[in-house]
């Protein structure tokens, strides 16, 4: 059985990435190239849904900062949702990812403010 | 070599039931060679028929130039009638026994090959075919979502390659629903209508449930089938589950699910009615009887080797037996397990750490800093690869008076950060644990991390 799975929904201007189950080693590379080749070109910020993530280890972290790498050669920007009580918020925490990635409480949120980035298409948080 | 109907020196004896001579071969219609290649000359051939159907041709033929008379026509028609029905019984029966060999096969080729392994939970399974007839019963054990172990049982209605068969598909078709993650009531009732979409009329028994190995927590349903055991302490008693009726016997049937949890220990055992039916004894009977041979079981495989012992008669079996049987373990005051140097092995490293920290004392946020710390650390031996050759690594893990050490060791060196964004792993571990050690030396690296789970 897969310890993870994903799911993508487009919603314009914000793509939504949204993970399950588990990430570590084992399928963390994986699960970066699924994301990197479904990502819509149209899409100015990259949502990705960890509110339903069981775990994730440092494996998952190296697939967030290569997604934004990815996405800021793209132009685009990432923002994760999870929630802040969670295990998997405690864990980016633990790793100071709270200090370089916008991360938000829910998926509405997210949706709320990728409505308002408006046109722009530059990273509100530079390089 | 292939006669035609109709054509030839047989093929119109078979077309027209009658018997015929044929004086000298050489100048007649014949077209096996082979009664030309060993020079016959004459030949007398009459049907075989059984019941009034053909099943074949019998003759005679002479090296010599000979003529068959009336006499020798009826002697070899006696012959034909009396050798007739044999054959057609050997032929029928070579055609049974090839059938029962396909259906025992298929069968076999249908259950797992082998039972999934997990860490702090133990499973058995015996498939044993009725002494002359293939049925349809199966087992199966699976992996879940969310580490969970699913455990199936079953029983088609039937015997024979069809049973067989049918057998196959429904065991596919609840593990595909299963790890869906339905839970075991929803699982059956749409094994139920995939039963009831299928052509044909067919019933079927199963049982099914999910073991949450790390609390324990089982959840089960049954359409119809026998009620499963609970083994334990030398203890064992059967779970009064209220069964749905049986796969494909009335549409829109609801199973109950039966909501229950496996001590460590204890065990759940499955079997079938091959088991438990024998000719004048009432059912409850031999289930009590089964229920008596498998208390005394203390693993999963000794609880199947028990029932089969106890049960199974000495002359074989009328009915096939299926019987699966699985154990939450009890995990040892202190974890040490060898390691294979796989990323696969993570999650169940993991799963196998969270229930002992909850045995420990640890609470939810110290049981995942700690689970998140060795599950680094059991990456990092991971990936020292030192070649692509097997490797494997070292785990330990005790607890003093709420004060919880971890060593992960291995035969290669820590590695060091590649990237700028690596080393997550040693700042994850650093933040989350007390006390963190790395000795790296010559025959390997160690690292020993240390929390307090207890105020």
């Amino acid at each position: 059985v897969r310890l993870a799975d994903v799911q993508f929904s487009d919603h314009g201007r914000g793509a939504v990435v949204g993970l399950t189950g588990e990430i570590d080693l084992s399928n963390a590379e994986g699960m970066r190239r699924a994301i990197a080749r479904a990502i819509p070109n149209h899409a100015v910020v990259l949502i990705l849904d960890l509110s339903e993530v069981d775990f994730l280890d440092s494996a998952g972290i190296q697939l967030i900062y290569q997604l934004r790498e990815d996405l800021r050669a793209r132009g685009q920007v990432l923002q994760l949702v999870v929630g802040s009580t969670s295990p998997t918020h405690d864990a980016l925490t633990l790793a100071g990812v709270t200090h370089h990635v916008e991360i938000v409480e829910t998926l509405d949120d997210a949706l709320r403010a990728s409505r308002a980035v408006g046109g722009e298409r530059d990273s509100p948080h530079g390089p | 070599v292939r006669i035609p109907i109709g054509q030839g020196f047989a093929g119109r004896i078979a077309a027209e039931r009658v018997a015929i001579f044929i004086a000298d071969v050489d100048h007649a219609d014949i077209l096996n060679p082979i009664l030309r290649e060993k020079g016959i000359h004459s030949l007398l051939g009459v049907p075989l028929i059984v019941e009034g159907d053909l099943i074949g041709v019998l003759h005679v033929g002479s090296l010599k130039p000979r003529t068959f008379g009336p006499v020798d026509v009826a002697v070899l028609q006696v012959a034909a009638a009396r050798a007739a029905p044999g054959i057609e019984r050997a032929r029928l029966f070579s055609a049974l026994e090839h059938e029962h060999r396909v259906a025992m096969l298929l069968q076999r080729s249908l259950l797992p090959k082998r039972l999934v392994d997990v860490m702090g939970v133990s499973t058995a399974a015996r498939y044993l075919p009725a002494s002359d007839e293939v049925g349809g019963d199966w087992y199966d054990v699976f992996h879940l979502p969310h580490g969970r172990l699913g455990i199936a049982i079953g029983d088609v209605v039937g015997h024979g390659v069809k049973a067989a068969a049918l057998m196959g598909q429904l065991r596919t078709a609840l593990h595909a629903y299963a790890i869906e993650d339905h839970s075991p009531g929803r699982t059956l009732a749409m094994v139920d209508r995939f039963l009831d979409g299928m052509p044909g009329y067919e019933i079927a028994t199963a049982a099914y449930a999910v073991l949450d190995p790390e609390s324990g927590a089982l959840r089960l349903a049954s359409a119809g089938h026998l009620p499963p055991i609970v083994v334990g302490d030398g203890a064992a008693r059967v779970v009064e589950l209220t069964p749905a009726p049986p796969l494909g016997a009335f549409p829109y049937g609801r199973s109950q699910e039966h909501e229950m949890s496996l001590a460590a220990g204890e065990m759940l055992v499955f079997y079938t009615d091959g088991l438990v039916e024998r000719p004048k004894i009432p059912l409850t009977q031999s289930i009590r009887e089964l229920v008596d041979v498998v208390r005394a079981a203390s693993s999963a495989e000794e609880a199947c080797q028990l029932a089969v012992e106890g049960l199974v008669p000495d002359e074989g079996l009328r009915d096939d037996v299926a019987i699966v049987a699985m154990q939450h373990n009890e995990l040892p005051a202190e974890l040490s397990m060898r390691l294979p140097a796989d990323p696969r092995v993570l999650a169940d490293v993991r799963r196998v750490l969270r229930r002992w920290l909850r045995s420990r004392g640890a609470d939810d946020q110290d049981a995942a800093r700690i689970t998140l710390s060795v599950n680094e650390a059991c990456t990092n031996a991971i990936e020292h690869a030192y070649s692509p050759a097997p490797a494997d690594f070292e785990l330990r893990a005790s607890a003093t008076d709420g004060d919880v050490t971890i060593v992960v060791s291995d035969a290669g060196r820590w590695r060091t950060a590649r990237g700028p964004s690596r080393g997550h792993g040693l700042a994850m571990i650093d933040a989350a644990m007390d006390e963190v050690e790395i000795n790296s030396g010559v025959t390997g690296t160690e690292v020993v991390m240390r929390k307090r789970v207890q105020a």
